[in-house]
């Protein structure tokens, strides 16, 4: 218990000086717990409280990520979500596979690995565009779409690999079964939800809370992996009135993401035969795979490398989903990686993210003064 | 795109973003972020670099008074406008429409001050404006009194002088 509270002392300081020089968060939570776990100082183990703390942090992450998925709104956007999508899904899936392949990873780790070396941290991505004030650009709206790409392929992978070995016909069917039924209880029982959530006592905060819990504890009788099902619940109470219960489930996911992200780092182990060169190769590709799927969009979607330079510095960083699955399906040699990988892509991301303005500015400039002599704009 | 095509769209864990294009060219863009804030853009025409500002709620609302021109253009409403620099400080102007029992009646006689606290600044009568009219002045059927004072005062005012 002391443990926690330790990490959590840590996390604390580190969120107020993150927040002050507007840096992620997230690398810096992780670090923490690589100094104060196994491989630092030795100061913080895992425990059964942590552990569900740990769990807690996961589950919430799915569920707002499936709250923010309304398909309808995606249906309507097809076109603008598919094209970028299905370049940065290619790109970055088939070189981290690769890549994974090749340095020594088993075909089930490469999955692994190339999943989360594909999956950007929508968090970050968002909390960029706003704070770097680039709401406005066009490439900011092909960016968001991306994140809700992603999502949804990894939802896709999620649900492929807990099949495992399992007949998928038979997963698959369960699955759709319980969005069947959540989607009937939230539609049918959507005036009761909302009066439950207008209250101003604590009841929908309860409500939220107990509503994700027992989803994930119910979904043992099933056989459907928790993760699926809490996905699912959100996609369903996403039909009702989604920001309420952003906001309800908000201060959970806030504080157990914490934990999870130090404990993550707390497990975290160099001693077991890491080879630094193959984190520093997979962490490197990381940054310059998503320049190529970057510079791509830009070309097929605004018809300028320039604007995919843009979108590059925006997907950098990669971050919650890519822990979650090494968090979930990794072996510790891959949750190293992982971690590594985050941590570098985040930090770059950020800096990236902060000027890209001044890069495209450099890049335009020298351009123009090699090439022959352009107008040159007004502004600034 | 034609003018002033008012395109709102919703932002998967964005917020919802508005943005207009002005007559002239220039394109406004607003959005209502899920952090609270509210970030507005302008980008002139011709230009690729789009400047931002970035408000609270509180800033925002006194932004939209200062380009509704709020006290001007209120007419049959009323208007709150918060001071958020002074203490929060509201005030609300209301017009009303002066009923036949008031027609006739000075200031004066109906004690507006006294019985309610509120205060007329000003009286609309056939397209002439009549700015801080005097105890002495006589309403007639059909003027448009603008009362001015806090929120308990203005509906006292509708209680005590409105009546038929």
């Amino acid at each position: 218990m002391e443990g926690i509270v330790l990490a959590l002392f840590l996390c604390l300081l580190l969120a107020l000086v993150t927040k002050y020089l507007s840096l992620p968060a997230i690398p810096f939570y992780i670090l923490a717990g690589v100094l104060l776990g196994q491989a630092g100082l030795g100061m913080v183990q895992a425990d059964e409280i942590s552990k569900f703390f740990s769990e807690m942090g996961l589950l919430f992450l799915l569920f707002f990520m499936g709250l923010g998925i309304k398909p309808e709104r995606i249906m309507s956007n097809r076109s603008a979500v598919l094209t970028s999508g299905v370049i940065d899904l290619n790109v970055n899936m088939i070189i981290g596979f690769i890549a994974a392949y090749m340095l020594g990873f088993s075909l089930s780790e490469s999955l692994i690995v190339a999943s989360a070396f594909y999956i950007s941290s929508t968090a970050m991505a968002v909390t960029s565009l706003i704070e770097n004030r680039k709401l406005m650009l066009k490439e900011s709206e092909t960016v968001i779409w991306l994140m809700v790409f992603e999502d949804l392929i990894l939802i896709v992978v999620m649900a492929l690999i807990s099949a495992g070995n399992q007949n998928l016909i038979i997963f698959f069917v369960k699955i759709l079964c319980v969005l069947g039924v959540l989607y009937a209880l939230a539609h049918y029982g959507k005036e009761f939800l909302v009066s439950i959530l207008d209250r101003d006592d604590e009841l929908p905060i309860i409500f939220t809370f107990a509503a994700v819990l027992i989803t994930a504890s119910f979904s043992m009788f099933l056989g459907v992996p928790e993760t699926m099902m809490v996905i699912a619940l959100g996609v369903a109470f996403a039909t009702t009135d989604p920001d309420a219960f952003e906001q309800h489930a908000r201060p959970f996911k806030d504080v157990f993401l914490v934990v999870f992200f130090v404990f993550f780092g707390v497990t975290i182990d160099f001693s077991g035969g890491v080879n630094w060169f193959v984190i520093a190769v997979i962490s490197i590709l990381a940054v310059v795979s998503k320049l190529i799927s970057g510079i791509l969009t830009g070309i097929f979607i605004h018809g300028s490398a320039m604007s995919g330079l843009e979108i590059w510095a925006n997907t950098i960083a990669r971050g919650e989903f890519s822990i979650a699955l090494a968090v979930l399906y990794g072996t510790p040699l891959v949750g190293t990686t992982i971690a590594v990988m985050v941590i570098v892509t985040s930090i770059i991301g950020s800096f990236a993210a902060k000027y890209s303005t001044f890069l495209r500015r450099g890049i335009t400039h020298m351009g123009r003064r090699s090439g022959p002599s352009r107008r040159v704009h007004s502004g600034r | 795109m034609s003018a002033m095509a008012l395109r709102s769209l919703n932002l998967p864990g964005v917020g919802t973003k508005y943005e207009f294009e002005t007559d002239k060219g220039d394109t406004v863009a607003i959005f209502f972020t899920k952090t609270g804030t509210i970030q507005m853009y302008t980008l002139q025409k011709g230009c690729h670099t789009p400047s931002a500002a970035e408000m609270t709620p509180v800033e925002a609302r006194r932004l939209g008074n200062i380009l509704t021109g709020a006290i001007i253009e209120a007419d049959q409403e009323s208007v709150e406008i918060a001071f958020s620099a002074l203490a929060d400080l509201r005030v609300t102007i209301h017009t009303f429409y002066i009923p036949k029992s008031v027609a006739g009646k000075t200031i004066e006689d109906l004690q507006i001050r006294a019985k309610t606290g509120a205060t007329v600044i000003a009286v609309c009568r056939q397209d002439k404006n009549i700015i801080n009219p005097p105890p002495a002045f006589t309403f007639e059927t059909g003027d448009a009194a603008l009362v001015i004072g806090e929120s308990d005062q203005i509906k006292q005012f509708e209680r005590e002088i409105m009546v038929d």
